[in-house]
């Protein structure tokens, strides 16, 4: 019994960072969250550009969307084709996390034209290239991350005895992974890859929104070289927090015993808040003061 | 237990939601590290992190009230540290900015006309660079964030525990058919003071904490009912059943 759960809290501690990458790359490669303000409001102050803006849910629910879209065709199909629980589980998820591409990739395009055209009247010109090279790059993190998840919750469901069914464990886990995604690695992609022609480190100011990063390496910038910026940190971030928040929430419920458990996690959450402090500590030493006006 | 100390149970658990929000820092331009607090909009991330505190809750079904309420807590607190880590992370290395509260550096917050952190006692102002409202969590917001975390927990658990317990009698998928009400009455009650928070919070020290009536009275009325609807439509469906 304890070997099943060890072995469920690693796999589930590791399909969670892979989702948490995949999510977060292809918020980054469609300007999915927070930061498409940044990106919408370029085009006002005449700065046209190439971006791929997929925003029109917040990146939370349009996970959990993904997510729980894949897990029901997954179960659908897993406890209606009669194969053996572990291929049927694996050949169920790739099918629901295919369909579940498929229909970000619609939804994707419909919304960046959309978005786009909004813009007339600024001038802001409809790309197809602009369209075309991230929306497959885009619609592949979507199935990664939906076929990590759908896995995830299967794993949860089966190894880890939750009571939940598989849909909407992996509703829960799409929203709560969103969440994170958006606070954390997309932060990488809001305050530094979209404002990389301003020093490292000056802090974008209020005055500087909208004055997005239009050119690139290779000419005019597209979203299809976001994720090649953003994996290199923003990325395995999101990894870490929601890998951390799986494995640590699993391998503390290995005991056996709810109270040990929840003794564990505030002692984990503790030893944290303690990081948080020196984090802060050694930023307040590397960085600052800063004087107003320069 | 009976069914009507269940339903006030869920009218509690959904004000405490409402308050929670209060507590966690949230701000949707610290996505451009403009802003302190967790770069996404308050509700969506107190949404995120009362999910992670039910799934928590849903491993001690059979363990009772008290076993349920502390593992929401603790799920849903580890998900805003892990949450609240992740971007100070992402600011002192992929921004390259310190976490400063720029309400406390302004001295507007509740603490006067202090610009020093409550708990560490470390200056605010200079930290701020120039032309932003502070970015990511410093100490006391972390803190804060903590408490909204415990709260919320308590809150979504105790939601979930009095549905699930009016549901045992009349479903067989009692578990999963309550986990999806509780998440639905949290959603609710987290919405609800985006239009006292007005999409930006720092926390126990941010002058919105003096809203929490306001979100309060409100939660309170929308709990009633929503707990009034699930106390009726289960008595109505064990009345049928017997």
């Amino acid at each position: 019994m304890l070997q099943l759960l060890l072995l469920g809290s690693a796999l589930a501690g590791l399909l969670a960072f892979l989702a948490a990458i995949f999510e977060n790359e292809d918020s980054d490669a469609g300007s999915a969250s927070n930061p498409n303000s940044q990106v919408q409001l370029a085009p006002q102050i005449e700065h046209l550009h190439r971006y791929y803006n997929k925003a029109i849910a917040g990146e939370p629910p349009q996970n959990a969307l993904w997510a729980a879209l894949a897990a029901t065709i997954a179960y659908i199909l897993y406890s209606r084709l009669g194969m053996d629980p572990i291929p049927g589980v694996i050949l169920g998820s790739v099918l629901g996390a295919l369909i579940a591409s498929l229909l970000q990739g619609m939804y994707g395009s419909l919304a960046h034209i959309s978005r786009i055209a909004s813009m007339k009247n600024f001038k802001q010109m409809l790309y197809w290239d602009s369209l075309l090279s991230p929306l497959p790059l885009s619609m592949t993190y979507t199935f990664f991350s939906a076929l990590c998840l759908t896995l995830l919750s299967f794993v949860i469901h089966g190894l880890l005895g939750s009571p939940f069914p598989v849909p909407l464990i992996a509703m829960f886990l799409g929203f709560t992974l969103g969440a994170i995604a958006s606070s954390t690695g997309d932060v990488h992609y809001g305050a530094e890859r979209l404002y990389q022609h301003y020093t490292f480190g000056s802090g974008i100011a209020i005055s500087k929104q909208g004055d997005i990063d239009v050119k690139g390496e290779y000419g005019y910038r597209n979203s299809v070289d976001t994720p090649y910026f953003t994996l290199r940190f923003g990325g395995p971030v999101t990894g870490l927090t929601f890998g951390l928040l799986i494995l640590i929430d699993t391998l503390s419920r290995t005991s056996g015993s709810v109270w040990t458990s929840v003794i564990l996690e505030f002692s984990i959450i503790a030893l944290i808040l303690i990081f948080i402090i020196y984090l802060e500590k050694y930023t307040r030493d590397r960085y600052g003061p800063f004087e107003e006006g320069k | 237990m009976d069914p009507v100390t269940a339903m006030f149970l869920i009218i509690a658990g959904g004000v405490l939601v409402g308050v929670c929000v209060h507590f966690i820092p949230a701000s949707a331009v610290g996505a451009m590290s403009a802003s302190t607090g967790i770069a996404t909009g308050p509700s969506m991330l107190s949404f995120g992190a009362g999910l992670s505190g039910i799934l928590s809750a849903s491993f001690a079904l059979d363990s009772g009230l008290a076993a349920m309420l502390a593992s929401g807590a603790a799920g849903s607190t580890l998900m805003v540290v892990l949450t609240i880590l992740g971007g100070n992370l992402v600011n002192a290395f992929g921004t390259g900015v310190p976490p400063v509260s720029g309400q406390t550096a302004s001295g507007q917050s509740v603490l006067g006309s202090s610009t020093k952190d409550a708990i560490t006692g470390w200056e605010q102002k200079p930290f701020v660079t120039p032309g932003t409202d502070g970015h990511g969590m410093p100490v006391q917001t972390a803190i804060s964030g903590v408490i909204g975390g415990i709260i919320g927990g308590l809150g979504g658990a105790m939601v979930f525990f009095g549905v699930q317990f009016m549901f045992v009698p009349v479903s067989q998928e009692a578990a999963g058919l309550s986990g999806m009400i509780a998440a639905g009455i949290f959603l609710i009650n987290c919405v609800l003071p985006a239009y006292t928070l007005v999409g930006k919070t720092e926390g126990m020290f941010d002058r919105k904490m003096l809203r929490v009536p306001k979100t309060f009275l409100s939660c309170l009325i929308v709990s009633t009912f929503l707990a009034l609807i699930i106390y009726s439509t289960s008595t109505y469906a064990s009345m049928g059943a017997t």
